[in-house]
């Protein structure tokens, strides 16, 4: 046992010390000569405030009482540090380039500078602190009592959170820069830091070489519960305290606002990444010889929490007690100050100033000194924040429920996770959803946690936490849907993170982002794309340059906002007065003053001051939407024009194609009538003259009748031939296909013509091709195109000597006759027209046939799949040639 | 707007080595692998499990400082960034 006043003195000295730190760095900071003090060492001291008096007594007695447990609660900070590269380097990004001061700005700002949503975070993150400043001015009163012999608690504790409110508003809430960066503050608990973590390893040291002999002398005879624990050590339970220890590094407010809000430069993260690791390292590393020493050497029912101090208590070694005594203070008072800062700051830019601005300004763009008020408010929110810290310790009569609230606390901000990590990675993110999830997250950790840590003391009787509310045992708390059999903690863990990270998926894929929820989201998950961030709204009016710096000065103060305007002004390139209110320059400012009173706020100030003439996100999203509609119609309308002319073009040629037919149907029906005019001419005559005249001779009559006979035969044999024509074109003509023999079909061709030939006194020269050579076709037909060509060759030859040559090539699977003469041919004009109707060749007179042979010769062939072509022999003269396919063998 | 940041080969390296490291740091503590070291002996005078769990943490250390190194010699830390946006 000490003097008290020994303590106080021991005390008091410290204390300041701390005051003489923070203010000599203040000061230095101010100056801009921060020196070593701007050193990846103190930045990782700093975030050593994860380690709180919880640590420093309470990983004892966790050890001594579940053994090897406890390591898992720095673990997950390892794990998470060791991997900066993925998640802490892209927070920090976004911090410094959104000028974030707090995790609830960060969710806000990302989810459309949302003011709900900023609240919601505030609150989840007061309720989850208090208690845990709770714990340390227990765990401060607590080991008090035990050095120094006081015995009443309460006013130590009281006192101890005067102390701290003291110091978190003197240098706290000392300068509202735009960073919100507290560089005393910092610097005061890097000196705690390098307490703690000697005070810790002088104990160990102590422990395992002075009232033991080394480790093995300690581990000797030592069961193996005591150092695995009762239970399963590597189970559920390892898993998730490692998980939440990852997500408090991450989530807690006070180490958000160390790693996150305090970072000068990113590159401290990367010295950070191991050297935290290695300071746990150090904090744990004697934990368990402590504990097994402690249970070894104190009597029986000593408490395990207070081992620290009571080991060195017990041999008599008071300056050693005393060192364990102010390490356990450093480590309560640096949580403590931090997280006061923290949360006040949140409360302060998210809940308080909102309102006062609402009240004040009523409307009127900012009047009144907005940077006395925020100051006010901030100490107001210390104030309020410490008080209720203490209420929550003298309520709860520092009962060993608050043991846990370390944990609990944990599950609480581990809410922030899905919101957080969704928002960083995932644009798909909505402020709907995040909300929803929150609000699930938070409403489950109360009721399976929070509110059962009282014992069924608060809210939830004890019956309830035994049978569920009204009996009904799937509400259950502790099992909740009959969850039944898991740890408490574990239990907590899978429903309300599970349910928050559900809630927030499912609800963010099923609603629509605002226009600045996208914005944000992209800026925010593009983070390394832009540096230095992008404008969150551009301004269309004239935000008047001296409204914009009567702000910053009220905001900002006016050094600092003349410096800042300057410096804008010098980049536009002008040696003194304002800058112009661009968009840069608003962006900017807005950014700067976000870092004093948060996004939602700023934007919000900015926007009024601009005269209200703000083009919201909103509107120029739907503009530059509309835009794109036009761009995309007018895109369709040149695609649809294009298709016009495209289709007019075709029209034209079908147009043009449409006339030529009609000119030659015109002309088809000219020269038909023509055709059927001349036999009905004949027939008419020679029938008047039969029926007029008296005494025409009996050989004049037979002549006659004869002619009319010949004359009908013709007329006949003519519309047999159109009618054959237009069936064999429409294709209503189904042509039976045989396999028939070449020489066969060429010979009896010949047979049929051969008295023609004879009588004209034509030469024939026929090679009918090799025996068995076959195609496929219509024999009758084929005969009647074969005749056709022949009697055509034998009627319009006009050679003295009138000679038919009639040929056979097989040319792959068709079979080529060729049929020539030698009367000259036609020319290559007359080819392309000698299948036309009623066309023929110069050669031929009007004396015999009406011209359709070719044609109807034609159609035929074609109707067989085969084809009737004019060709033209090397020596320029033409020949006909049939070609039909070949019949397979 | 600024130029896109370069990606700078080391760092990217660098990255995804630090989430190798994390991914070994996880495999090695969390169950069902950090279970082999729950046998009885000692190393050192001390029990296997805490031994067993304090050489990986010294090892993840050990690699992060060793990663963390080509950083401050130089290298800026601006060089970023591809995959992990691209999963985000």
């Amino acid at each position: 046992m000490l003097s008290v006043n020994t303590v106080l003195a021991v005390c008091l000295g410290y204390v300041v010390l701390l005051f003489a730190v923070a203010f000599i760095v203040d000061r230095r900071t101010r100056t801009r000569r921060l020196g070593w003090l701007n050193s990846p060492v103190v930045y990782t001291l700093s975030i050593s405030i994860y380690c709180t008096s919880w640590t420093f007594y309470g990983a004892v007695g966790s050890a001594a009482r579940n053994g090897l447990e406890f390591v898992a609660i720095y673990l997950g900070p390892t794990l998470v540090f060791v991997g900066w590269w993925w998640c802490l380097r892209k927070l920090v990004r976004i911090g410094r380039a959104h000028r974030i001061t707090s995790i609830a700005d960060l969710i806000s700002s990302r989810y459309g500078k949302s003011s709900s949503l900023a609240v919601l975070v505030t609150v989840i993150a007061l309720i989850a602190t208090t208690p845990y400043i709770a714990l340390q001015l227990q765990s401060l009163t607590r080991s008090y009592q035990v050095i120094a012999g006081e015995s009443d608690g309460v006013a130590t504790a009281f006192w101890i959170a005067a102390g701290m409110a003291l110091f978190t508003i003197l240098f706290g809430t000392r300068n509202l820069d735009a960073n919100e960066r507290h560089q005393g503050v910092v610097a005061a608990i890097a000196v705690e830091a390098v307490v703690k973590l000697f005070a810790l390893l002088a104990v160990g040291v102590f422990a395992a070489w002075s009232l033991a002999d080394g480790f093995t002398d300690i581990f000797a005879d030592v069961p193996a519960e005591v150092v695995v624990g009762a239970g399963e050590v590597f189970g559920a339970r390892w898993v998730v305290l490692t998980f939440l220890s990852a997500t408090a590094i991450i989530c807690l407010p006070r180490q958000f606002q160390v790693t996150v809000v305090e970072n000068i430069d990113e590159r401290h993260l990367s010295t950070a990444s191991w050297l935290f690791p290695l300071y746990l390292f150090g904090m744990t590393l004697f934990i368990m010889p402590i504990a097994i020493v402690g249970l070894k050497v104190m009597p029986a029912g000593a408490n395990p929490d207070l081992f620290v101090l009571t080991l060195p208590l017990s041999a008599e070694r008071h300056e050693l007690a005393l060192l364990a005594f102010l390490g356990g203070f450093s480590s309560a008072t640096s949580m403590v100050i931090v997280a006061t800062i923290a949360v006040s700051t949140m409360l302060s830019n998210h809940i308080v100033m909102p309102i006062a601005l609402r009240v004040l300004a009523a409307g009127r763009a900012v009047s009144g000194d907005v940077r006395a008020l925020l100051l006010v408010s901030r100490r107001v929110c210390i104030g309020v924040i410490l008080g209720l810290g203490f209420l929550y310790f003298r309520l709860s009569g520092g009962s060993d429920a608050l043991a846990a609230i370390g944990l609990i606390a944990f599950v609480g901000v581990a809410q922030f996770l899905p919101s957080l990590l969704g928002g960083i990675f995932w644009r798909g993110g909505t402020r709907t959803g995040a909300a929803c999830g929150l609000l699930a997250g938070f409403a489950l950790w109360a009721y399976t946690l929070f509110l059962p840590s009282f014992g069924g003391d608060v809210i939830l009787s004890p019956e309830v936490l035994r049978d569920g509310p009204a009996g009904i045992a799937a509400l259950r708390p502790q099992a909740l849907l009959g969850l039944d059999g898991l740890d408490p903690l574990v239990h907590a863990v899978v429903w309300s993170v599970g349910v928050n990270a559900l809630a927030f998926v499912v609800v963010s894929s099923l609603t629509r982002p605002g226009a600045l929820e996208r914005l944000q989201a992209t800026v925010f998950v593009d983070v390394y794309r832009a540096a230095g961030g992008a404008p969150s709204s551009v301004l269309v009016g004239t935000a008047a340059s001296e409204d914009l710096f009567l702000l910053a000065r009220r905001i900002l103060g006016d050094g600092f906002a003349r410096s800042l305007f300057d410096e804008m002004a010098a980049a536009q390139g002008r040696s003194g007065g304002l800058p112009d209110p661009t968009d840069a320059v608003i962006g900017r400012l807005e950014r700067e003053l976000s870092g004093s009173i948060g996004a939602a706020s700023a934007h919000a100030l900015v926007n009024r001051i601009a005269d209200r003439q703000s083009l919201g996100m909103t509107e120029l999203i739907d503009i530059a939407d509309e835009s794109q509609q036009m761009i995309e119609a007018a895109h369709e309308f040149a695609e649809k024009s294009a298709e016009l002319e495209r289709t007019a073009v075709q029209l034209r040629a079908a147009n043009e194609r449409l006339r030529a037919l009609d000119a030659q149907k015109d002309e088809f029906l000219g020269q038909l009538s023509h055709e059927l005019r001349t036999p009905m001419t004949s027939i008419r005559s020679f029938s008047e003259i039969l029926m007029d005249e008296e005494g025409v001779p009996d050989q004049e009559r037979r002549r006659f009748v004869s002619i009319i006979n010949e004359e009908s035969q013709r007329l006949t044999r003519l519309l047999d031939e159109l009618l054959d024509i237009s069936r064999l074109e429409g294709g209503s003509i189904d042509l039976r296909l045989e396999t028939i023999g070449v020489p066969e079909a060429i010979g009896k061709a010949l047979d049929a013509i051969a008295g023609t030939t004879r009588d004209a006194g034509v030469t024939v020269t026929a090679d009918p091709g090799r025996a068995g050579l076959r195609v496929e076709s219509n024999p009758d037909r084929l005969r009647q195109v074969l005749i056709n060509l022949l009697s055509n060759a034998v009627k319009y030859n006009p050679a003295p000597q009138p000679e038919i040559r009639v040929s056979v090539n097989e040319n792959g699977s068709m079979v080529d006759i060729d049929v020539a003469d030698n009367g000259g041919g036609v020319t290559h004009a007359e080819a392309a027209m000698i299948f036309e109707k009623f066309a023929r060749g110069d050669r031929s007179d009007r004396s015999y046939g009406v011209g359709l042979g070719l044609p109807i010769s034609r159609a035929i062939m074609r109707a067989m799949n085969g084809d009737l072509t004019v060709e033209f022999a090397p020596d320029g003269t033409s020949f006909f040639r049939i070609r039909m396919p070949r019949a397979d063998p | 707007m600024t130029a896109p940041a370069e990606i700078g080969p080391a760092s990217g390296k660098a990255r995804d080595r630090s989430i190798a490291l994390v991914v070994v740091g996880v495999v090695l503590l969390m169950p069902p692998l950090v279970g082999v070291s729950l046998v009885d002996g000692s190393i050192a005078g001390m029990p296997i499990p805490l031994v067993y769990v304090l050489v990986v943490w010294v090892g993840l250390i050990a690699a992060a400082a060793a990663l963390a190194r080509p950083l401050r010699s130089g290298e800026t830390i601006d060089s970023s960034e591809s995959a992990n946006d691209a999963t985000g």
